[in-house]
Formats: structure tokens, sequence, C-alpha cells
């Protein structure tokens, strides 16, 4: 009893280091901006308590915050199925044991190693309208390219398509590892009753990944939500504040205006918004999530 | 047993190197000279500034200790040495002053000028201006830059204009640009001039110009849509009447930095810009015919430009006040300012007048009178402080509104009016609150 008890100990003491980086670094900070959303505050000077004054402004009087949602909604709505559907056909591609198929996966994963900042500054010149090669190799064609980033109509699909470009990679290979788990005799069945590859496909493979799958979706859709790099180096919300997004707005708020009150709040609405759309997720997934080892919770 | 002893010698090594490592800032720093803490934001290159190395050279009895601190994170680098309580002595900033001031985060300093008599004549009138936030002075400027036109002499010849006389007023600028800019293929291929070009903005010196004041003294009510900012905006869509904003937006992604900008690399033929361009120009393209003038006017009226500062202060709980002062006075003093001024690979302007008309700096270029001339005629870029980046942000927008015919100039400047006011009576509202309960700190 006395050994386990000490051991018990032991055990604390050496995690100490992570329960106190996680209660000053962690909790603390989220109590204390909750308390903070209730509050006027710009980190200088005490801060003033206002109730529900921020939620209440945010919601019905700042039409921002309403332009920075939409923008964000948009941008995990589409990116999210372009990311998953474009990385698993990848993921399909590059599973078949053809020559030189390393190469081809090596390629595909590469962009994901850049970082953010310096992904966007490529993409700033890639979709520069006169010099840009994506619009010189669309001129080749004899498309006149859109104007990208500088239209406001195509500055949302600008960033989607570097973000696609530039997670695929990364994605296609989670999504291969899943592919290959999948046992080679259900294939073989499948075939046996005459099936082709869209019922290996939709049989076999898609159920056997769904929990992956199911995964990355929240991975995506909550990734897609903090939106901020790309537009914050790229765009800085422009034009017109279609890419305005809701990290953005808040990182305005918080670092430019010094509104900590305001912007804790908009962070409060953004977890509540991310924690709606992951229990939807969840209470979807029981329809087409398949455990291989049983239900899982 | 002999690799044990080795184990044991070598770590007594390590012990010994990391104690010495950690020792040596002690030693190094144990002259028995006052030491003041300065923090500056810096680029890339982060040598000590011409003015620190000239005060510790004079000095004997204090020393400064400069530290550069990046551009992309300085404003939070400060925040939390201030919020920490071992801030550095003098900060040295360029975001509005009474955006720190009205948050309690600097030291007034009207104390100390008043004992000392300090002449505050010396500086440009509207550079001192800014300095203050309630009548009481918190800052002193310490550099700035001076814009003026800078115009091509080679394109204007070559487009039939007389190249000794630049366009004198908003009008002429429309008719310049017309004849200036040329197409081919349709697409543009070069533009007399282009309002979003440049960090000066162009409604905003044809609003002060016509004496456009955007607040009222009491600063507690905005006025975005007065005749002066409408009909500045109003100018602009005019100007974009023969172009859209997509094409120009698309021009000018082809800009760069260095040859690549759009006046060296002759795209643009009229260009606002301050004089550290000069040395641009001398770099890039030395052999570039150019000549530099006054801002337009609008219409017959004065010729008024916007300039801000980069200034000194001492963040609240500083320790050392007294030195920091000493040496905030020394960086201002006439011979500091024209010797920083001339020391460094791009001019910086003087905040002192007297350093800025006196004949070695006048000297450096022929053009540089001109741009001492236009800084007697500046306007603050500070407008609304308590709520400056929102200000920045709902004014750039209303212009883009505007321009891109989504709003007429007086609905997009009502629009941002309304967001601006509603942030403003917030911020005032919360001023008060702090007002009652926190004292500012003295000298």
């Amino acid at each position: 009893m006395r050994a386990l008890n000490k051991n018990t100990v032991w055990g604390y003491l050496f995690a100490s280091p992570w329960i106190v980086g996680f209660l000053l670094f962690g909790l603390y900070p989220i109590l204390v901006s909750f308390w903070y959303s209730l509050c006027q505050y710009d980190v200088l000077r005490i801060p003033q308590y206002i109730g529900l004054r921020n939620y209440r402004e945010l919601l019905f009087e700042d039409h921002y915050f309403y332009t920075a949602v939409w923008n964000t909604l948009f941008y995990t709505l589409v990116r999210t199925p372009l990311v998953i559907v474009g990385s698993l056909l990848l993921a399909m591609l590059v599973s078949k044991a053809v020559r030189g198929v390393r190469l081809f996966r090596t390629i595909y994963f590469i962009p994901s190693i850049i970082s953010g900042v310096i992904l966007s500054v490529l993409w700033m010149w890639l979709l520069n309208p006169e010099y840009g090669l994506i619009n010189s190799t669309l001129q080749f064609f004899g498309l006149q390219g859109p104007l990208w980033l500088i239209d406001p109509r195509w500055s949302k699909p600008a960033i989607i398509l570097m973000s696609v470009w530039s997670l695929g990679g990364g994605r296609m290979l989670v999504f291969l590892a899943a592919i290959q788990n999948v046992p080679k005799h259900f294939y073989e069945a499948v075939e046996m009753d005459g099936g082709g590859w869209w019922a290996r496909f939709r049989h076999v493979t898609l159920p056997f990944i769904s929990p992956v799958l199911f995964l990355w979706f929240i991975f995506e859709i909550i990734g897609s939500l903090q939106v901020f790099v790309e537009a914050y180096v790229m765009t800085k919300g422009g034009p017109l504040n279609s890419t305005l997004f809701y990290n953005l707005y808040l990182y305005n708020k918080a670092f430019d205006d010094f509104d900590m009150g305001y912007a804790s709040a908009l962070a409060w609405l953004l977890f509540i918004l991310a924690g709606i759309i992951t229990l939807i997720q969840f209470r979807v997934s029981r329809k087409w999530v398949y455990y291989s080892g049983g239900v899982g919770k | 047993m002999m690799r044990i002893r080795a184990i044991k010698i070598a770590a007594f090594l390590i012990a010994l190197v990391l104690l010495a490592l950690l020792l040596w800032p002690a030693l190094e720093k144990s002259s028995n000279r006052r030491e003041v803490r300065y923090w500056f934001v810096a680029g890339v290159k982060d040598n000590i500034p011409p003015c620190v190395q000239l005060f510790n050279a004079a000095q004997e009895s204090i020393r400064v200790v400069s530290t550069p601190i990046p551009w992309n994170e300085h404003e939070k680098k400060v925040l939390t040495a201030i919020l920490s309580g071992d801030p550095p002595d003098v900060v040295n900033l360029v975001t509005p002053v009474p955006k720190w001031a009205a948050r309690k985060a600097l030291v007034a300093l009207d104390p100390a000028i008043t004992r000392d008599h300090f002449d505050t004549t010396r500086f440009f009138p509207s550079l001192w201006q800014e300095m203050s936030y309630r009548g009481r002075t918190y800052a002193l400027p310490a550099y700035t830059g001076s814009y003026a036109l800078f115009y091509n002499r080679r394109l204007l010849r070559e487009a039939g204009l007389d190249p000794d006389r630049p366009p004198a007023n908003w009008q002429e600028i429309q008719d310049y640009s017309r004849r200036l800019t040329r197409r081919e293929n349709g697409r543009i291929v070069r533009m007399g001039f282009i309002p979003q070009y440049g960090t000066i903005e162009t409604p905003l010196i044809i609003a002060f110009e016509q004496g456009a004041r955007f607040i009222d003294p009491a600063g507690t009510r905005v006025h975005l849509t007065t005749p002066e900012v409408v009909s500045a905006l109003q100018w602009e869509r005019d100007f974009f009447d023969l172009y859209t904003v997509e094409e120009v937006s698309a021009f000018m992604g082809g800009f760069g930095y260095g040859n690549q900008q759009g006046f060296i690399a002759e795209k643009v033929a009229l260009f606002i810009n301050d004089n550290s361009f000069i040395d641009q120009i001398a770099r890039y393209h030395p052999e570039l015919d150019y000549g530099v003038a006054m801002i337009p006017a609008w219409g017959e009226g004065p010729s008024v430009s916007s300039a801000g500062s980069w200034w000194l202060a001492i963040p609240r709980g500083a320790k050392n006040r007294e030195d920091a002062w000493t040496f905030m006075k020394f960086v201002v003093s006439r011979e500091t300012q024209l010797a920083e001024s001339m020391s460094r690979d791009e001019t910086l302007f003087p905040v002192n007048r007297f350093a800025a008309n006196d004949s070695a700096f006048l000297g450096m270029h022929r053009y540089m009178a001109i741009f001492s001339r236009q800084m007697e005629q500046t306007r603050s870029k500070s407008i609304v402080p308590l709520v400056h980046d929102i200000f920045w942000r709902e004014f750039s927008l209303a212009r883009e509104r505007s321009l891109r015919g989504v709003m007429s100039p007086e609905q997009a400047l009502g629009q941002a009016e309304r967001t601006i006011q509603a942030f403003l009576d917030r911020a005032l509202e919360y001023d008060r609150y702090v007002d009652a309960r926190m004292e500012t700190t003295g000298f």
C-alpha cells in the first residue's frame, strides 16, 4: 500500500512539468479569456466588467462578424471535401505498384513540408494576374485567367486552391497507409463475386478506411475554421473583406486594436461553433463510419 | 575506471564553461556608468544606431545599451515588457503616441520639459502635436520622412509635357496622368499616376488640403461625410473613369522592390514618396531623369502633406527616468539630428527644424529644400487615436467600396463613420471607467 502511494507520488512528480505547464499555460488562459470576454480590456489597463455586451454587439451589431463567419464557412465547406477527395484520389493512384510510384509519392508530398508563410508568398507570385505562372499557363491555352487575389469573387477560391495543393500530399500519405492496411482477402472475395473496381472501392476500401476519413474530416474542418496565415500574409482580409476570415478578424481586434475583451468573446464563439460542428459530425458518423473491431465510440 | 574519470573531468569542464558563460554578461557590464536601456525597432541590420554611439562617446556617467526589436512584433514586445513591470528605460516607436498614452503606457514628460526649459518649438508643429494626449506630453519626435511629388522628366517630355513644369494641383494630376498613361494591346503598360500606389493616402491629402478635420475638437464625434472628405473620394473615383480598379491592380501586381519599384522602373511617371526615395533611386536607377515638386494642391489652396514620426518615450515602470530623459534630449538636439540623418544609407528626415534647414543637410541633395518646405505644411495621420487602426481599416474599406462602385462615396463614408463611431464610443466609455480608477504615471 505504501509502495503504491510512493509510486503514485513519483508518478505525479514526473508528470508535474506537464501538469504545471497545462494549468499555467493551458487551463488558466482559457478560464481567464472567458472572464475577459465579459469585459472591456486592453491589456495595459484594468478590465471593466460589461456583462454579455461583447457577445450582444458581436451577434447583433457587428456586420464584420457575419462577414467573417460567412467567409470562414465558405472556406471550410468548399475546402474540406476538396482536400479529402483530392488526397484520397491521389492516395488511390499512388497505392498501385507501378514503376516510379515512390518518386510520385515524394513529389506529391513535398508541398506539405513548406511552411505557411513561405507558401503564401510563393503563391502570391503564382497567382499574380500579370506575371503569375497560373495565368501565363492559362493564356498559353488561349484562356483569360481571373484576377485571383485582386478580385473579391476569386480571392477565396484562390486561397482554397493553394491550400488543397499544399495539403493534398500530406493527407495522401495518411490515406495511403489506411488503404494499404485493408486486408487483401476482401478484395479477392469481391472479385470472386464478379465485382469491378467500383465495387471494390465502395464495399471494401471505403468502409475500411472510413474511421481514418472521419478523423480527417474533423481535423480538416477544425483546421479550416482556424484559417489565418494565408489571409494575413496574402490579402490582409481584402479585397472588400472577401478574405476577412474569422481568426484574422480576431487577430485584428486583439493585436491591432488591443481590444482583448472583444477578441476573447470572438474566440469563445468560434469554440462554440467548432463544438457544434464536431458534435453534428459525430452524430452523422454513426451512419457511415465502420469500425472493424466493433462499434467505436 | 579510466573512462569514468574522463567523463567526470569532461563534466567538470563543461560546468566550468557554462558558469563562465552565465557570469560573462555580468562581468562585462560592471562599468561604473549608469545604464539606460533603449529599445528601437530595427530592420535586418542590428547595428547600434548613430545617436547611441554619439551619446556613449560624449558621456562619462551614463551608458545607453540599445536593443533592436523586430518590426513585425514590436508593439507586442513593448506591451509585454511594460506588463512585466521591467520595461526598457526608453522606447522608440512609430504608432500614434495617444494609442499608448491613452492606455497609460507612457510616462508624462511635462514636469521635465518645464523644469529644463526645454524648447519645443524646435520640432515641426504637426510632429509635436502628435506627442500629446489630453493636454499632456508623452514623447519626443525622433526622426521622420518628408513626402513630396516625384516626377519622371523623361516621360513628361516624351508625352509632350514641359519637364520643368510638374503638375501643381490635383486637376493637373488627372490631365497629366491621362497623357502619360500608355496601353499596349488593351493592357496598361504605363500609368501617369496611381492614387493607390505608395504609402501616402491620396484622398486623405486632398481632404486635408480642403481643411477636413475628421473629428470634433473634443475627440468624441467622427465626421467622415463632410464635403471635404466626400469630394476627396469623388476625385479618386473620377480619376478611375478611364481605368478599372481591376486592371490597375493587376498592373500594380507587377511592381516590386528595388529596380522593380514602379517609379524606378519607369512604369509610373508621377509618384508621392518620402525623401529617402532619393537614395533608392540613386542606388537602383542612378541615371533616372527625375524632379521633385511640392505635393499637388486642391485648386488654388495650399499644398499639404501628411507625416508621422518615430518617437522616443519612457514606458510606465521604467527605472532610470532621469538618464532616459537626458538621452532623449540628446537625440533631438540639432547636432545629433544632423549627424544621425546624414550617416544612414537612407536619409532620415530630422524632426528638428534647425537641423532640417541647416545648410549641411540641405546640401545633401538639390531637392532637399523642397522636402524641408513641405514638412512645414503637414498634418498628422493620427486622426482618431483611440481607435486608430479601426479608423484606417474603415477608411481604406470606404475607398475600396467607392472605387469599385459598390457604394457611392457618401454611402461608403457614412458606413465607415458609423462603425468608427460605435467603436470610439466603446473606447471612450472604457476610458472614463479607467480614468476614475487608475493614475497616469508622472515623471
